[in-house]
C-alpha cells in the first residue's frame, strides 16, 4: 500500500482501516510529529464528546403538512388529452377545408383531396363559359351582320322602288303631258278649224247673217 | 412485532399511505432535528430546517432508487437544505468562510441535556465554516464513512478527509480557548 498523507492516514485510522504498514507509519508519525499526534488526540476527543451528546426529542410539529401526496393520475386523466384533442380538432378542420376525401371503390380505400376534382370542374366550367361567351359573340356578330345585310337589301329595294316609281311617274307625267299636249294640239286644231269655218262662214256670208 | 424497513415504508408512502410516511418521519425526525441544532445552533432554526428537509424528502421520494441507504440520502437532502438555509440567512458569506461570531457567549441551548464536553464541541462547531462543520457533523455525530460523506456533500473522499483534518485543527484551538 502506498504511503498516505497525514489527513488520509488520520481518516484511515478513524475508520479502522489501516494496513500494518500504515499502522506503523501512523504510530511513528504520532511519536515524531507533535501536530499530528494532537490532531489524533482531537479526533479522539471529538469522537468521545459526540458520544456524550444527548439527542433532544423533536418538538411537535405538523408532520402531516409534509405529506404532499398527489394521487397518480389515471390514464383518462392524462393532461395531454386536452392538447391531443385540440390537435385532432385542428387536423379535422384542416382536412375539411383542404377537401380531404376518403373513398372506397372496388374494395380499395383511397384518400385524396377534393381540391383536384374541384379544380378540374372549375377549369371545365371556365372553359365552357369562355366557349359560351365566344359563341354568343359570334352569334351577335352574325345577327348584326345579317341585320346589316337585311338593312342594305331593304335600302337597296327602297331605293330601287323609289327610283322605279319615280321613272314610272316621270313616264306617266310625260305621257300625261304628251296627252295634254296632244289634246291641246287637237283642241287647237279643232279651234283652228272652227275658226276657219267661222272665218269661212263670215267671209262667205258678208251680210252677217248665218 | 416486525418493524417495516425504510424501503417498505417509502413504497407505501409513495402509494399514498400517510401512516407509513409518518412512521418514516418518526424514525428519523430526532436525528434530523439534532442535526439541525448542531448545524444551525438554535432550536428554532433546527425546527424550521427539519420541516424543510422532510417536505423536500417527500417531494423527492420517488427519485430515491434504493441503491444506497435511505439515511444517507436523507442527510444528503438535509445538507442541501442546510446550505440553502445558510444562504438565506447569510447571503454574503461563502460556505468556506468562518462564520462571524455574533456574541462572545457560547450557544448553550444544548446544555440542558448533553454533557458539558458535548456542548463545548457543538459550540465550537458553530465557529467552523459550513463546509468543515458538515464533515465534523456527519463523521462524529452521523457516524458516516468518508465515502458516504463525500457522496452526500458532493465532493471527493480526499477532500472530505482534508476538510476533516483542517476542522480538527480549528476545533483544537477553539476548545483550548474554551478550556482556558
Amino acid at each position: 500500500m502506498p504511503n498516505l498523507n497525514q489527513s488520509e492516514l488520520l481518516a484511515a485510522w478513524m475508520e479502522g482501516d489501516l494496513s500494518p504498514q500504515q499502522q506503523q507509519q501512523f504510530e511513528s508519525l504520532c511519536i515524531e510529529d507533535d501536530d499530528f499526534s494532537k490532531q489524533v488526540e482531537m479526533a479522539n476527543r471529538a469522537s468521545l464528546f459526540a458520544q456524550d451528546y444527548q439527542s433532544q426529542a423533536a418538538p411537535n410539529w405538523n408532520q402531516e403538512a409534509s405529506f404532499d401526496y398527489q394521487a397518480s393520475q389515471k390514464w383518462w386523466q392524462w393532461q395531454g388529452f386536452s392538447v391531443f384533442s385540440s390537435a385532432l380538432s385542428i387536423v379535422a378542420i384542416v382536412l375539411v377545408f383542404s377537401g380531404f376525401e376518403a373513398s372506397v371503390e372496388g374494395g380499395k380505400m383511397t384518400f385524396g383531396f377534393r381540391d383536384s376534382g374541384q379544380r378540374l370542374e372549375q377549369k371545365v366550367a371556365r372553359q365552357l363559359d369562355e366557349f359560351k361567351a365566344q359563341q354568343n359573340a359570334a352569334l351577335n356578330d352574325y345577327v348584326a351582320s345579317l341585320r346589316e345585310q337585311q338593312l342594305d337589301a331593304s335600302t337597296q329595294l327602297t331605293q330601287y322602288l323609289l327610283a322605279s316609281s319615280r321613272q314610272e311617274r316621270k313616264e306617266d307625267f310625260g305621257e300625261l303631258i304628251k296627252f295634254i299636249n296632244e289634246q291641246r294640239n287637237d283642241d287647237q286644231l279643232f279651234y283652228a278649224r272652227q275658226l276657219n269655218q267661222l272665218q269661212n262662214a263670215i267671209y262667205d256670208n258678208p251680210t252677217g247673217k248665218p | 412485532m416486525f418493524e417495516k424497513s425504510d424501503q417498505q415504508l417509502i413504497s407505501k408512502a409513495l402509494n399514498g399511505n400517510k401512516r407509513a410516511w409518518l412512521n418514516l418521519i418518526k424514525r428519523y425526525e430526532s436525528q434530523v432535528y439534532n442535526y439541525g441544532i448542531r448545524m444551525t445552533g438554535t432550536r428554532e432554526d433546527a425546527l424550521d430546517l427539519m420541516q424543510e428537509v422532510f417536505i423536500s424528502v417527500f417531494r423527492n421520494l420517488s427519485n430515491f432508487r434504493g441503491e444506497g441507504c435511505f439515511r444517507g440520502w436523507l442527510f444528503k437532502i438535509a445538507h442541501y437544505r442546510c446550505i440553502e438555509f445558510y444562504r438565506r440567512k447569510k447571503p454574503h458569506q461563502a460556505l468556506d468562510d468562518s462564520p462571524e461570531i455574533e456574541s462572545g457567549e457560547p450557544c448553550m441551548e444544548t446544555s440542558m441535556v448533553s454533557s458539558q464536553n458535548a456542548n463545548q464541541l457543538v459550540n465550537a462547531m458553530q465557529q467552523l465554516p459550513l463546509s468543515q462543520k458538515a464533515v465534523i457533523e456527519l463523521k462524529f455525530f452521523g457516524q458516516f464513512t468518508f465515502e458516504e460523506i463525500a457522496e452526500q456533500l458532493g465532493i471527493s473522499a480526499n477532500t472530505a478527509k482534508s476538510r476533516m483534518y483542517s476542522a480538527l485543527s480549528k476545533l483544537k484551538i477553539l476548545l483550548e480557548v474554551e478550556y482556558a
